[in-house]
């Protein structure tokens, strides 16, 4: 059965809002969903595993469309850009409209973007980081957007990364229900490598979690972390964090649906029994 | 606070896990200062342990999430350190992970000394 999207449309907001012709008035209503940040949007049809077009308009000038099928990016259009270089112009745009707009037959869909939605989003948002602290050319002009991502190519390695998502997804099969959200990350690079339903800053957190802890116990003890630490959430999850060299795996699960000893002593060992071959690889 | 009622939770905490029991220390979360520590207690390691808390009550925020009743750190070695915020107060506890068994002190003297603590607390 087809999943639908609860569209929760503030038509008051719509008649307040400034006058402005009647042409206009029907092309912004034609836009359901709106204050939104397309980043954030694009992670929920992930994560809900849609099939749909997600229309985002920023202004009269810029506007375009995401086609994902079963949760994945398959294409964007943006202008006249197509694919990846569309999907990067619009991932960063904030307090857009967006509409939906469901794929009933997926058969003529060509898949134009290989690349993570996770790995694209934090491609995005080091950019945007970048072009905040104002990073600029010799002579003046900002950095073009193609070299940019021509430079994390160099440095990201795609293959690995599809490797470890798909080390987690095992581990999401293994879990099922149980598994809230888990990541894989470098610990000395700061560089998040694998994601399953985490989102970036989640992991990001974690990550400087591990660090203060590793200090402290240097610090005080003259004790090194070992190779895990867990905490206990409320609302019956756990937090659970394995350190394997410089990497690290961060789990939340809920205790009802799986337990520590479990996810200790069975599914971890699997999960890294792949994630060593990976690595050896 | 009940001094004496803290005494006997450390005494619960030092029956229920034996030869594994390393070291123990309760601070208060406001300015760190010690109330009760066993002869081995690691202080430096209990007041850092403390800003530890709070970071990690700050990084669950972007799940979001809540710390819940303990969190527990493997050091490398034999030992492990259980920490228990309560409120204004934070009990720390290292073990040799060695002779105690994550099950036991997660299942049943977690659950004992959380009791204890409590009504020492209360009292």
């Amino acid at each position: 059965m087809k999943k639908d999207f609860k569209l929760i449309i503030d038509n008051d907001e719509l008649e307040n809002m400034p006058a402005i012709d009647s042409g206009m008035t029907d092309e912004l209503q034609r836009w359901p969903l709106f204050g939104l940040s397309v980043g954030s949007f694009l992670q929920v049809i992930a994560m809900e595993r849609q099939t749909c077009i997600m229309e985002v308009y920023l202004n009269a000038g810029h506007w375009g469309h995401f086609c994902f099928v079963q949760g994945e990016l398959y294409d964007a259009v943006c202008g006249e850009l197509e694919g990846e270089k569309a999907a990067m112009e619009m991932i960063v745009w904030e307090n857009v409209r967006l509409n939906i707009k469901q794929i009933l037959n997926t058969s003529g869909v060509a898949r134009k973007i290989d690349k993570n939605l996770m790995l694209l989003l934090m491609e995005s948002s080091r950019l945007r980081d970048e072009i905040h602290d104002g990073v600029q050319k010799p002579d003046g002009e900002e950095v073009e957007e193609e070299d940019e991502i021509d430079a994390l190519e160099d440095v990201e390695d795609d293959a690995q990364y599809e490797k470890l998502n798909a080390c987690l997804e095992i581990m999401g099969k293994d879990m099922g229900d149980a598994l809230v959200a888990a990541s894989i990350s470098r610990i000395d690079e700061s560089k998040i490598m694998a994601s399953y339903r985490d989102a970036p800053e989640a992991t990001a957190a974690v990550l400087r979690m591990t660090k203060f802890l590793r200090n402290s116990l240097r610090d005080a003890a003259a004790d090194n972390l070992d190779d895990h630490y867990i905490v206990d959430l409320k609302g019956r999850q756990t937090l659970v964090v394995f350190i394997v060299g410089q990497y690290q795996w961060c789990i939340v699960f809920k205790n009802e649906k799986c337990t520590l000893g479990l996810l200790r002593n069975v599914i971890m060992p699997k999960a890294l029994r792949a994630f060593d071959e990976i690595k050896l690889g | 606070m009940n001094i004496q009622k803290l005494n006997v939770c450390m005494d619960i905490l030092k029956k229920d896990l034996g030869e594994g029991f390393v070291a123990s220390c309760i601070i208060t979360t406001d300015d760190g200062q010690v109330l009760v520590a066993t002869d081995k207690a690691n202080i430096a390691e209990a007041t850092l342990l403390n800003d530890a808390t709070s970071l990690i009550r700050n990084a669950l925020k972007t799940y979001p999430a809540e710390l819940g009743q303990y969190y527990y750190i493997d050091v490398a070695g034999n030992m492990a350190v259980l920490v228990i915020p309560f409120g204004d107060y934070q009990w720390t506890v290292t073990i040799n992970k060695k002779l105690v068994k994550l099950g036991l002190l997660l299942n049943v003297v977690l659950p004992a000394v959380i009791n204890a603590f409590e009504d020492a607390v209360v009292s």
